[in-house]
């Protein structure tokens, strides 16, 4: 079943592929639904991460994930990234392809990190813009991950569910919808995270990310290092009741436990999958 | 009414903050930032919290950017941030990512400059060996990376006629890099990988390594100056009776058994992926002949 105007499938529960899982994947080939590949660990290698890749995609589906797309930035779009990009994604015959809101530099330059956009008119029509020359040198349409941010900008005329919402009608782009990532930056911006997920055209949506975060107090950093808490789950709940059966997947990327305990973290969303949502007031509101 | 930057402007701003090499308030007051966004203005340009101000905000980017270009350079690196500490190495990487800033989607190539680096960057103790420690390190990364490539079958040898092998060049496979030390760095990277830590001592001696991957398994050999010396001139594009006739005629003449030993060992290593024996072509240059490629 799918719910998605593209008619992506749902592939189920699965986990970020990471390099300290190969041993475990390979040799025990375990019962987990799908995985995310990503993509510029896989982009300029010819050795074995790319040898082990082609063993995994063999045997279970995948959908590439970037962090280096900058479809946000005011540079020129780097043409050699999406063509090997696009070479990666018929290599695995990769579902989708997604990256992220965001910009990773400018002049030239990669901070590789996921920089915030500010939500205006004009950052919205520079993105659209970029968006749908992606998706047709991809030649499928792109999928976009609302991201964690800690800093919000004076100019911005709309939120960052409007913003998104805008920006995948415009540009006709899918939705990886990151409850967590809605969570932490409700928390750091005090936003209501049910008006995110009540927000965003469910239609649109065809994958979720779910992950951990660490807590400073004064503000919450996306690490994906630990379980997701509650109220992240409760989050992923609410919007499920929206779109419907959707790919979801888990990420853990710092201090990575066993992939059983990783996959066991994920195969908590089938809880959230077939339960009727309970009261929204469940979820905090932000701080 | 607050400060309006267009977009371009104000991702100039942001990103000369993040990477500036000072804390985050020396970087709002920098004169890369300054030229987009006056120091005192930043808060018509960031909201604050409901706990940080707009600054304490920027110090999150701010401080989150050398600790993943040091964690990016560490796993190409590992021993060189052994043998210079925690302290020692986050110096090196704050001065190196400012001299040599990433300028590709891939973190893979941000570390192929490091060994250039080592060689200027101020302070550095054991300069020497630093600096062959980081061309070993930073051919480990590329050949684990290279293409991979078919290596010469036991058939194709057997193939050539006798009397072509004086003609012939043998052509290495891209995941190979011969290196010459001034210091036994092989051995210093091989005991930081062992669970003891038992370093060799750091007196400068000599001493050749060849690097290369075989069934997707990268392996580290020590050569002696004569076997290194005859493995350079065939990666060169020598001629085998041109390359053995030079390393008979070096310093330390190699018996023919030792010839035959190595021989057999670089071709089971599957070092070469073919034999030309075909007219002469432009003589190949030594050394690394692919770009840069890190550990993904």
């Amino acid at each position: 079943m799918t719910t998605n105007r593209w008619g992506l499938p749902d592939l189920g529960i699965g986990v970020g592929l990471r390099t300290v899982h190969f041993p475990h994947i390979l040799s025990r080939h375990p019962a987990v639904d799908w995985f995310e590949v990503l993509s510029e660990n896989f982009m300029d290698t010819g050795g074995r991460p790319l040898h082990i890749l082609d063993q995994i995609v063999e045997r279970y589906p995948v959908a590439l994930h970037g962090v280096s797309l900058s479809i946000g930035s005011t540079d020129p779009l780097d043409r050699e990234y999406l063509r090997k990009l696009k070479t990666l994604a018929a290599r695995t015959r990769a579902r989708w392809v997604s990256d992220h809101l965001c910009w990773t530099g400018v002049l030239g330059r990669n901070v590789h990190d996921l920089l915030p956009m500010p939500y205006t008119e004009e950052a919205l029509r520079h993105t659209v813009a970029r968006v749908k020359v992606v998706s047709e040198v991809l030649e499928r349409p792109l999928v976009l991950e609302n991201p964690s941010s800690y800093v919000e900008f004076a100019a911005s005329t709309m939120t960052e569910w409007e913003f998104l919402s805008r920006l995948a009608d415009d540009a006709d782009c899918g939705l990886l919808l990151d409850v967590n990532n809605v969570y932490v930056s409700s928390f750091n911006h005090g936003f209501d995270p049910r008006d995110y997920i009540a927000g965003i055209p469910a239609d649109r949506v065809v994958q979720y990310h779910v992950a951990g975060h660490t807590n400073k107090g004064t503000h919450i950093v996306d690490t994906h290092s630990d379980h997701a808490i509650a109220e992240v789950w409760e989050l992923y709940r609410l919007a499920w009741r929206r779109t419907g059966p959707t790919a979801t997947l888990y990420e853990w990327d710092e201090d990575i436990p066993s992939f059983e305990v990783v996959h066991a973290e994920a195969l908590k969303a089938r809880a959230h999958r077939e339960e009727p949502a309970t009261e929204a007031a469940s979820v905090r509101r932000g701080a | 009414m607050g400060l309006e930057v267009p977009l371009d402007r104000l991702q100039r701003w942001l990103q000369a903050v993040v990477v500036h090499r000072g804390t985050a308030e020396e970087a709002v007051a920098a004169p890369a930032a300054r030229a987009f966004v006056p120091r005192g203005r930043v808060g018509e340009v960031l909201l604050p919290s409901a706990t940080l101000r707009p600054e304490q905000r920027l110090a999150i980017y701010h401080g989150m950017y050398l600790l993943r270009m040091e964690e990016a350079l560490e796993s190409d690196y590992p021993a060189l941030k052994h043998f210079l500490g925690d302290e020692g190495f986050r110096t090196l990487v704050a001065g190196y990512v400012q001299a040599y800033p990433s300028r590709s989607y891939s973190l893979n190539f941000l570390g192929r400059h490091v060994p250039d680096y080592v060689r200027l960057a101020p302070g550095l103790r054991r300069r020497g060996f630093c600096h062959d420690l980081a061309r070993l390190e930073q051919a480990v990364a590329e050949v684990f990376d290279a293409p991979e490539e078919k290596p010469l079958q036991a058939e194709e040898i057997a193939a050539v006629p006798d009397e072509a092998w004086e003609r012939a060049r043998l052509v290495p496979i891209a995941a190979f890099r011969l290196l010459a030390f001034r210091y036994p760095v092989n051995a210093y990277l091989q005991s930081v990988k062992d669970e003891d830590h038992a370093h060799t001592p750091l007196r400068r001696r000599d001493a050749w390594v060849v690097v290369h991957r075989r069934q997707y398994n990268v392996w580290r050999q020590d050569l002696d100056r004569a076997g290194h010396g005859l493995l350079a001139d065939l990666v060169a594009g020598k001629r085998l009776g041109s390359a053995v006739a030079a390393a008979l005629r070096r310093g330390r003449r190699p018996t023919q058994a030792e010839l035959f030993r190595w021989f057999r060992g670089w071709m089971g290593a599957g070092m070469f992926r073919t034999v030309e024996t075909g007219p002469a072509g432009p003589a190949r240059p030594a050394g690394p002949a692919r770009p840069g490629l890190k550990t993904g």
